[in-house]
């Protein structure tokens, strides 16, 4: 394997990291959004309680993302900025509010105005953003990015709008799968769980729906993908159709821990599926990854750093999550 | 709509940064600050340190998370302001950044396990998880400036028509500018944290809030921001040194000097006229530059004529930057001197406290703040401003940098916009939590309020209290 394949393989990991940790977090943020009737509040805090200890470290697998594209690729990186210029900027708009609106919220006491402001906030930009990052990612399959695209480019067609709606609702269908299990481990929050079950049997039907509907979409707007996705993507379309089915089927049956597993393999099979139909490219017909790349030297540099860092990070990961999963997860 | 495209993106950049930077401070600076804190508590189970501890890291809590969304805003921003340098140099400086990611998980994780961990973490391991905090902040700011170092003076690369066609991966890291920037940074961080903390607890006493908490806190504070004076000084000499060997027009600029001449001139103050090359209102030292860099008054330096008029740096804004850093770094420096000299002066004759808690030194302590943030500022206007017309010293300017979008006014004014709401209510966060009271060791963080631990009857051990404030995770 190549320096550059790689490179690129540590990318789409840290991606599905992203995507399963914080896209999860942006799910909640959805979720509150949505949450109505008595319940709500609870509901509510029941979402800020999860986030609290893990939501920071979560984000940064995004700026380990940026970061090694830019360093790795970046004559790609400065025209890919470019052309997504308008998701991203929307994108960071609600990372930033997202995270003052959470912390402000948690720490404010009200002396910024009302919590319900601040949680508002926090709701909106949660969903805004996995919105306009599907956008983002699925723009750089339709081969509309060049050099010189205009602003709206990404949003020039059907499949990549209806690419962020299904990034909302992916995260929404994470967010609610973690949440039953986390609701069921207190005895204060336990009568959440059938509320969230409801609610990530609802987001995996949705997300199943939308998938259908994606795929035409990407025949008719990213060809040269498509034609890829038919080559290469099959073993993780069935993957990811057998995980989503498996996980209604598993949710439906209250196992929420297995249920974690077959969403989590489902979501990295629909990115891998993308993954392997967008090689070698980084934005069809305007940046291939070889192309693109960084010297060699600076390549093998980033790679021991990556594997050096890894190790001290992961175990520290674990460390994170192990100690705040476990039975005395109380709201406090 | 407001400037030319280039002009927004630089306005655009600096706003963010500097915004970040007035944040990220924090993150640096007070893990440090609760490592003291939080472990005198555990050695002395005294409730002062305790609360001292606890708001402190609240006040983190919130900083951390600013720092954390305001940085994202700025990796993001390299690649939508400045495309063309990116794709030029993001693999040079890949080293530097990616490290830095790396610290930003080990900050972020630790973080989290230090903020929500009261109550499923031991006191000691508690107290470990804040090192990982305060080192990889630490590193963190020595890997940033290091790429900002090798803006600076780039070296260890190959150019071929605009294109890098080869770079030594290490080059960010082991450049002339990198030790000398990075550990400057570094202890600016730390001056402006201990100055912030001084800060606020001096104003706390002067409202007549004189109690242990406020007496300790302040002590913390100032001793941090002006032990590091001293250091900071030799170490923005190296800084200096670097620059008068590696960018002189910078130096020229930051010294008001026009003209390449022996026996330089030492400028303090005044505002620099580009069309007479006259420093109005500014006291000459004769030869004190000469001095000052070769240590001999014949030493030739190079002024800004080494330059075309329109390749010179702002001169008049690098200037007034530059000796409001070095002027607020030496007044911090003489009430340093001045405080040991009377703190020696009090021991010698049994005086406690040490420090003096008289209405002038609380104000003098209170200014160290305002001091330090300015200075911080003030020196990255120098950096930055000094460098111009580069981003990359002597390679490429900011105007080959910068994006050619349109949109660019539209993203300035939302940034800006966006960045002064959540400014507006961070200040008034801040301000509760600092003119709350103390978080005292009975009453968890959602409790009633509660009164002052009073005196120095604070001093009893409150080990055995430990199971009550547990509720008082955040
Ligand atoms: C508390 C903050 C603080 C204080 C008291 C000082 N500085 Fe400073 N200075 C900074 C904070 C700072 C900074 C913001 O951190 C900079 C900007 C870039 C950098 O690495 O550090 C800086 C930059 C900077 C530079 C430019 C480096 C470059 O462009 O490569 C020089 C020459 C100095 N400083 C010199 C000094 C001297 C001689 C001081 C005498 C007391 C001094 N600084 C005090
Ligand atoms: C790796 C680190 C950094 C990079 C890559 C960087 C890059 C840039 C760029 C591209 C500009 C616009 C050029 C211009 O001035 O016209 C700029 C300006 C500026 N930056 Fe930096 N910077 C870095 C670190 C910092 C930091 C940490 C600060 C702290 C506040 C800072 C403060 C500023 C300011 C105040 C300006 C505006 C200066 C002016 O235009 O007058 N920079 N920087
Ligand atoms: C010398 C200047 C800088 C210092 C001292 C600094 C320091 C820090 C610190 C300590 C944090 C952690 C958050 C906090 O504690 O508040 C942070 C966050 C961040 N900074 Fe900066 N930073 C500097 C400049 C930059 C620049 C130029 C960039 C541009 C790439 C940057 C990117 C980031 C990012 C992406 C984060 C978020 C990381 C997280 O989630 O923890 N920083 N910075």
């Amino acid at each position: 394997m190549t320096a550059v394949n790689l490179l690129l393989a540590v990318i789409i990991c840290a991606l599905a990291a992203y995507a399963l940790l914080a896209g999860a977090d942006f799910g909640a943020g959805v979720w509150d959004l949505l949450a109505r009737g008595r319940r709500a509040d609870r509901e509510r805090r029941l979402i800020a309680h999860a986030l609290g200890p893990v939501w920071e470290a979560n984000h940064v697998w995004l700026i380990f993302v940026i970061v090694a594209t830019f360093s790795g690729f970046p004559t790609a990186f400065g025209l890919i900025a470019r052309g997504l210029e308008l998701p991203l900027a929307f994108a960071l708009a609600g990372i930033v509010l997202r995270g003052a609106a959470y912390v402000y919220r948690a720490y404010g006491e009200g002396a910024a105005g009302p919590d319900t402001l601040w949680s508002r906030v926090f709701a909106v930009a949660s969903s805004v953003t996995p919105f306009m990052l599907g956008v983002s990612g699925a723009a750089l399959a339709t081969g509309k990015v060049t050099a010189d695209s205009g602003p709206l480019a990404p949003f020039d067609s059907a499949f990549t709008i209806v690419s962020g709606v299904f990034a909302v609702i992916v995260t929404a269908f994470l967010a609610a799968v973690y949440l039953c299990h986390d609701a069921g481990t207190d005895a204060d929050t336990e009568d959440l769980v059938p509320v969230f079950r409801r609610k990530a049997l609802a987001a995996a039907t949705l997300a199943g729906l939308v998938s259908l509907a994606l795929l035409p979409l990407l025949y008719q707007d990213a060809p040269t993908v498509a034609h890829r996705f038919t080559e290469r993507s099959i073993p993780f379309v069935v993957l990811a159709a057998a995980c989503g089915f498996g996980s209604i089927a598993v949710i439906w049956k209250r196992r929420y821990v297995l249920a974690r597993a077959t969403a989590a393999t489902a979501v990295i099979a629909v990115l891998l599926g993308w993954a392997a139909a967008q090689y070698p490219d980084l934005a069809v017909g305007a940046a291939t990854a070889r192309d693109s790349a960084a010297g060699a030297a600076n390549l093998h540099a980033l790679l021991i750093a990556m594997a050096f860092g890894m190790t001290v990070i992961l175990p520290a990961f674990f460390l994170l999550l192990k100690v705040f999963s476990g039975p005395e997860a109380k709201p406090e | 709509m407001l400037g030319s495209t280039l002009t927004d993106a630089r306005i655009q950049t600096g706003f963010s940064l500097a915004f970040h930077i007035v944040f990220a401070v924090f993150g640096v600076g007070l893990p440090w600050l609760l490592i003291v804190t939080e472990g005198r508590w555990l050695k002395t189970g005294d409730a002062v340190w305790l609360a001292l501890t606890r708001k402190w890291a609240r006040v983190m809590a919130v900083l951390f998370a600013i720092g954390a969304v305001s940085g994202t805003v700025l990796s993001f921003e390299f690649g939508l302001l400045w495309p063309a340098f990116m794709a030029r140099y993001g693999g040079v400086l890949g080293l530097p950044f990616t490290l830095e990611a790396f610290a930003f998980f080990a900050e972020a994780i630790f973080i989290g396990l230090y903020l929500y961990g009261w109550k499923r973490l031991s006191p000691r391991a508690h107290w470990l998880t804040l090192w990982p905090i305060a080192i990889s902040g630490t590193l963190s700011t020595l890997f940033i400036v290091t790429a900002n170092a090798w803006m600076n003076v780039p070296t260890g690369i190959k150019e071929v028509n605009g294109k890098v066609v080869s770079a030594e991966p290490l080059a960010p890291l082991t450049g002339p500018g990198a030790l000398p920037e990075s550990l400057h940074m570094l202890l600016a961080a730390i001056m402006c944290t201990g100055g912030v903390v001084a800060a606020v607890y001096a104003v706390g006493m002067l409202r007549g809030r004189r109690d242990a908490y406020h007496r300790r806190g302040f002590r913390v504070g100032l001793v941090t921001v002006l032990a590091a004076a001293p250091v900071q000084l030799v170490v923005g000499d190296l800084a200096a040194r670097v620059v008068e060997k590696y960018q002189p027009a910078k130096l020229a600029a930051m010294e008001a000097l026009p003209h390449t001449r022996d026996h330089a001139p030492l400028t303090l103050g005044g505002i620099y006229d580009p069309d007479t090359g006259k420093t109005r209102f500014g006291i000459e030292l004769p030869d004190g530059l000469s001095l000052l860099t070769g240590f001999r008054t014949d030493k030739t330096i190079r002024g800004l004529d080494i330059l075309p008029a329109k390749e010179q740096p702002a001169t008049p804004v690098v200037h007034l930057a530059f000796d409001t850093m070095v002027g607020a770094g030496m007044a911090i420096l003489a009430l340093a001197a001045l405080l040991a000299v009377v703190a020696l002066w009090r021991r010698r004759k049994g005086v406690r406290p040490l420090i003096p808690l008289a209405k002038p030194w609380l104000i003098a302590g209170a200014l160290t703040g305002p001091a330090a943030m300015a200075a911080m500022l003030a020196g990255w206007e120098v950096t930055e401003a000094g460098r111009q017309p580069w981003i990359v010293y002597g390679r490429m300017t900011v105007r080959e940098a910068a994006t050619t979008s349109g949109g660019i006014a539209w993203s300035l004014v939302a940034t800006v916009l966006v960045y002064l709401g959540l400014a507006a209510a961070l200040v008034l966060i801040l301000r509760r939590l600092a003119t709350g009271a103390p978080p005292s060791s009975a009453a968890g963080s959602d409790g009633p309020p509660p009164q002052d631990p009073d005196e120095d009857g604070a001093t009893e051990p409150r080990h055995t209290e430990r199971p009550e404030l547990e509720g008082a995770a955040r």
